[in-house]
């Protein structure tokens, strides 16, 4: 409920608006303090080598997090941005190894697996947005399609990636590791998405979906565009996936598509749409690895793991919410 | 030529019928005045002319040419730019997005935040000095009061600069200055040739600005009078056709005397957000008005007694015993009723049926957990029958009600169980006259019975009519009590702008 703020006594109007403008804090101060925690227990985990193989192994999760706000902003979801993920990994992988492993197949390659994922982005669209089914459901079915394309196309898990393509990913380049030229470009790419006229659409739907029906919006077509921008993106994300194992897997994503929602939620975006930022869902995802691998480093016996996990990441919910209500009041 | 002519357009809703005949001329240069009591189809109409509802029938004129308006879009092609009833702003995006939203100003690929910047200040600039407290160009419209919102809702449809404007109660939520300045830019704009429609249900806002007056009854057009031909009894008996004459029946009310019974509620120097050092008493029988401009702290020390915002000191006795409710759910439980004038806020549930946004009250105060649909209908049938309140079942969601017959939903659910404290907060927003007559006199029943009853009202006539003191706010105080034979406009108006000035 919005607090009354007729009040003459304004109180900590300026912090209030800070946070409005950035939602992501509360996130980013969690991810402070467990970038601490795991350099208390493991020295090596803040060294340049330890987060590089976090952003290594973390970058698909940030991209499929980003992938999800853009359909979250508009107060959507969508359930199969992991099976997106699969598919465009196997056909990727099956067309590098048809083609060969030299530089033009490569891009050829994922210049295709763009297309698929957002061919796939386009269905989730057109099925939510046009035939207006429920998007929780509706992208839960396309999910299974999805991933039924995937095992048609691999049915078993374990061909290789060519080895100039994960070298590349896992390699460096002028001394920097090649993945932080990546963030670098990611970094330029969503602030310019910031930017555009889709993304203010997409929140305005987000906000009230009747109202910007009524401002004249195109909203059907709004709403389709950010499944095709999560399907773009889920095929980035499918891209460092690649690099990262090096090989093809038609399952491979399946489990991350609800950690693509926690990251976005960690990050301060809300699920009814309207509100929301992509940086803050980047640190959720970020958040999300970093608990992984504090739950290794302190030494949790592994049948506890995922309890411990599972607690972490809801500890994480909590205190976002809370500093955020605080902070807003 | 008409700009835009109207013929037999028509709209149901599977069994109910909003619009049955609807016509309309309007010419270039004119303040059209549409009215009709809640539920006869003026929004309707207007939704058709801005694209948002589909006609089922009828014929669009534009200029002379027969159109058919598509969409929204197609509308905004067309020229016809609308400001809806209920609000079409984006919660969390600024004040500057918003008005700017239909169409944004772009650079290559990227939106031009100082063009946008620059066009929506053309925009607010027009409402310099009656914006109020906390607005601005970079706040974001769920901040913002419910008038505040409803200028926001203003500038956008100003910055269509369409030929045709159509403003469906536009003023509902303003105060004086900002209805003032709001006739103003209209005066203004009719200067310029623009067409313009305008919904009220104020008759003094209606003589002040209108040129002529198209009346609507059950969804029928009835009659186009102009306006300086027009009396506001003639008006207001076409409209409601062969009822009784309302304007007789508005009048007596304030002649009842204050009772001098037990208080039903002290505040003892209330301090809160909104409001400082607020000592006020109702009595059991009385009605205490809360006056003065928008957002004075009439609205925050009502909702701090609800348990809706926070009391940082001073102490609420209700009927003696001390009482500081920590949330509405206490508040509830104590007797303590509160009806908002900002439905779409407080007010309604929206997507839910009409049954299940009545009974939420009766839920509580009898700590139901189980209850038949027919036990809670027959109970709820009464209380919407005293405010003739007009639907179709119980059944139907509530969007489907026309914005006045809403917000009598949102009263009835507390007549259902009869509380011991009743606060009003601007609560005939969007009501027509009948049922504001009908809305009073059950409150001055309600009194009678010996509720406590504090009225916070934007209209100045409500109050004079109808509360038997008038505390007057100013900038979070009390400034001024009016009792007896002082309760005039005059010094209303007078205490009002006081400080403010
Ligand atoms: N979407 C809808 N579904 C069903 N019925 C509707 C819908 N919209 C409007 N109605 C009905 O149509 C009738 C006319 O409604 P409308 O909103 O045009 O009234 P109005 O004249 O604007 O009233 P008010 O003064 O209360 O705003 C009402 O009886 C309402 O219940
Ligand atoms: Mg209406």
């Amino acid at each position: 409920m919005t607090v009354d703020t007729a009040s003459p006594a304004h109180r900590s109007g300026s912090i209030k608006r800070f946070f409005e403008r950035f939602p992501f804090l509360p996130a980013l101060i969690i991810l402070i303090v467990l970038l601490v925690l795991n350099g208390i227990y493991q020295p090596r985990s803040v060294s340049m080598i330890g987060i590089t193989s976090l952003v290594k192994t973390y970058l698909a999760l940030m991209l499929l997090a980003v992938a999800q706000t853009y359909v979250v902003y508009a107060g959507d979801i969508d359930l199969s941005v992991g099976a997106i993920l699969s598919l465009v990994n196997v056909v990727v992988i099956t067309l590098m190894q048809q083609w060969g492993g030299g530089a033009l197949p490569i891009f050829g390659a994922m210049a295709a697996g763009l297309a698929v994922g957002l061919a796939c982005g386009v269905v989730n669209g057109i099925v939510v947005a046009a035939f207006r089914l429920q998007a929780i459901v509706a992208t839960f079915a396309t999910s299974i399609f999805f991933t039924g394309l995937a095992l048609y196309v691999m049915p078993v898990a374990g061909t290789p990636a060519p080895t100039a393509f994960w070298r590349t990913y896992g390699g460096s380049l002028f001394q920097v590791p090649f993945v932080f030229y990546v963030v670098a470009v990611l970094a330029a790419l969503l602030f310019a998405l910031t930017r555009t006229r889709l993304v203010t659409h997409l929140l305005s739907v987000g906000d009230d979906a009747p109202a910007a029906f009524q401002t004249g919006l195109p909203v059907t077509a709004i709403r389709i565009k950010g499944y095709a921008l999560c399907g773009l993106f889920s095929a980035l994300a499918a891209f460092c996936v690649t690099g990262d194992t090096a090989s093809g897997d038609p399952l491979v994503g399946g489990k991350m598509t609800l950690f693509s929602v926690a990251a976005a939620v960690l990050g301060g975006s809300a699920l009814s749409g309207g509100f929301g930022t992509v940086v803050g869902s980047v640190v959720g995802a970020l958040i999300i690895g970093l608990i992984n691998s504090l739950v290794y480093f302190i030494g949790t016996p592994s049948e506890w793991q995922n309890l411990v996990q599972g607690l972490a990441i809801l500890l994480a919910l909590m205190i976002g919410v809370l500093v955020g209500r605080m902070a807003r009041r | 030529m008409s700009k835009l002519k109207l013929s037999g357009v028509a709209k149901s809703y599977g069994a109910t019928v909003a619009l049955s005949r609807g016509d309309l001329e309007l010419e270039a240069g004119e303040v059209h005045v549409l009215i009709g009591s809640n539920g006869s189809g003026k929004s309707t109409l207007c939704k058709i002319v801005a694209g948002s509802v589909k006609p089922d029938s009828g014929e669009v004129l534009l200029d002379g040419n027969p159109v058919t308006v598509t969409g929204p879009q197609a509308a905004k092609a067309l020229g016809i730019g609308i400001f809806y009833q209920e609000l079409s702003l984006a919660g969390h995006r600024t004040v500057e997005e918003n008005i700017c939203l239909p169409d944004l100003p772009m650079r290559g690929p990227f939106i031009d935040r100082k063009a946008l910047s620059q066009r929506a200040a053309r925009y607010i600039a027009l409402f310099d000095g009656v914006t109020g407290q906390g607005f601005s160009a970079d706040a974001t419209v769920d901040s913002l009061r419910a008038d505040q919102r409803q200028l926001v809702e203003i500038m956008k449809a100003l910055a269509t600069e369409a030929p045709i404007l159509i403003f469906d109660e536009p003023t509902s939520a303003l105060d004086r200055s900002q209805v003032e300045r709001f006739f103003e830019i209209l005066r203004r704009l009719k200067e310029n040739g623009r067409a313009m429609v305008f919904i009220s249900h104020r008759m003094d806002e209606i003589f002040a600005i209108g040129d002529r007056v198209t009346v609507i009854r059950d969804g029928a057009t009835v009659g186009t009078s102009r306006i300086s031909e027009a009396k506001p009894a003639e008006v207001i008996h076409l409209m409601v056709g062969e009822q009784e004459d309302l304007v007789e029946r508005q009048a007596p009310a304030s002649a009842a005397q204050p009772s001098a019974g037990d208080a039903a509620l002290t505040g003892k120097h209330l301090t809160g957000p909104g409001f400082a050092d607020v000592s006020f008493q109702v009595a059991k029988g009385e009605i205490l008005g809360f006056g003065g401009l928008h957002g004075q702290g009439q609205s925050a020390v009502l909702r701090a007694i609800f348990g809706a915002s926070t009391v940082d000191s001073g102490e609420v006795l209700l009927g003696g015993e001390r009482f500081t409710p920590k949330n509405p759910r206490q508040a509830i439980t104590h007797g303590i009723a509160y009806v908002s004038g900002d439905r779409g806020r407080d007010g309604i549930i929206q997507g839910r049926p009409i049954l299940e946004n009545l009974t939420p009250v009766h839920f509580l105060r009898e700590r139901l957990f189980l209850a038949r649909p027919s036990a809670l209908r027959a109970k709820a049938q009464p209380a919407m029958g005293s405010l003739r309140t007009k639907f179709g079942g119980f059944a139907l969601p509530i969007g489907s009600l026309s914005g006045g017959n809403q917000q009598k939903v949102v009263i009835a659910r507390w007549l259902i169980d009869r509380p011991d404290v009743l606060l009003l907060d601007d609560p005939t927003k969007g009501i027509d006259l009948s049922a504001k007559a009908d809305l009073f006199s059950l409150i001055r029943e309600l009194a009678a019975q010996g509720l406590g009853i504090v009225l916070y009202s934007s209209e100045d006539a409500e109050l004079l009519v109808n509360a038997d003191r008038i505390l007057v706010f100013n900038g979070g105080r009390i400034t001024r009590e009016l009792t007896g034979t002082d309760r005039t406009r005059y010094n209303l108006y007078e205490a009002a702008y006081e400080a403010a000035a």
